[in-house]
């Protein structure tokens, strides 16, 4: 039973701090509908208002941006999906750095 | 930097030339579009609330007509369809404001004026289509339709920050015009916020658009 109380406190302790690795680090996004320069300026100009985003890079060959977070917050998922379908394109796929 | 907006506002209003780009920018973006082409010269500044929507002011100096046009336009992203690998919309596009007549029989004339029509493209990072039409009413200085499509290829693929190149081919039809079939072979050169165009038509018209979005 102590096993197994102990196992349980250190997997969470482990999520949590997979979790915490997302703040101030980087996310990727893979963007449908991103074939331009327009495109990737509108994604950098609508994540670059963001307090939480430090940089973001637009990679066209991949139609991917990564989004760098300042130390400390982040975007979660919902945030980033709605940002992109309000600049006007749609959310394939989100990763985090390993 | 107003200076330099200026100028290009005046460059664009001389040489003549013709254009079809995305008539809503994203959110808070501002767009200026320096369209020309045989018939006119026109300039449309826009903001967009939204990444559906632009409103702007449109000028337009229809020469062959003989009037000018001052309007608010506004543009509606009906429908876009996003693809991994390419992009396709479907606008509204229509305009309200005065025609003033400034040769002819309309010569400091004044009357209401109006536009509407639909534009529609698809692209990805090596093919370009669109077809767009508009229906003008400018009361007794007169009403007319036109309508073009455009074709166009990219003979490479750049990354973001890389100067784009594409050649096209315009097609556009006005029944009403004495030469109603104007074809024309342009060049785009397209770089982060700014993207150009120049052309020569079938009646040796040259052509040069300037688009610079903020």
């Amino acid at each position: 039973m102590k096993n197994k109380i102990v196992t349980t406190i250190f997997l969470i302790s482990m999520s949590v701090s997979v979790f915490a690795s997302h703040t101030g680090g980087n996310v990727y996004v893979d963007v449908n509908g991103l074939v331009c320069d327009f495109c990737a300026t509108a994604l950098e100009k609508v994540f670059g208002k963001q307090e939480a985003v430090d940089s973001v890079k637009v990679d066209l060959d991949k139609k991917a941006i990564s989004i760098h977070f300042n130390e400390g917050q982040k975007l979660d998922d919902e945030a980033i999906t709605q940002l992109i379908t309000d600049s006007g394109y749609n959310v394939r796929g989100i990763r985090y750095d390993k | 930097m107003r200076l330099l907006l200026c100028t290009i506002l005046g460059i664009g209003l001389i040489i003549p030339g013709l254009s079809q780009a995305r008539p809503v920018s994203y959110p808070e973006g501002w767009t200026l579009m320096l369209m020309n082409d045989g018939s006119k010269n026109s300039s449309h500044v826009h903001y967009s609330p939204s990444a559906k929507t632009s409103l702007g002011y449109k000028f337009e100096h229809w020469r062959d007509k003989s009037f000018k046009l001052h309007a608010i336009q506004m543009n509606n992203l009906l429908k876009r369809w996003n693809k991994p690998n390419s992009q396709a919309n479907l606008y509204l596009k229509s305009g309200i404001g005065i025609a003033t007549g400034n040769a002819g029989a309309f010569d400091n004339e004044r009357s209401t004026a109006g536009f509407t029509g639909i534009a529609t493209d698809w692209e990805n990072r090596r093919y370009f289509i669109s077809y767009e039409n508009r229906y003008t009413e400018a009361n007794k200085m007169g009403d007319f339709f036109s309508q073009s499509a455009r074709v166009g290829w990219a003979p490479y693929e750049g990354d973001y920050g890389d100067l784009h190149t594409w050649l096209m081919l315009q097609v556009e039809h006005t029944p009403e015009a004495e030469k109603n079939l104007t074809v024309m072979p342009l060049v785009r050169l397209f770089k982060d916020v700014h993207l150009f165009e120049a052309g020569v038509s079938n009646h040796g018209k040259v052509s040069f658009n300037y688009i610079f979005r903020y």
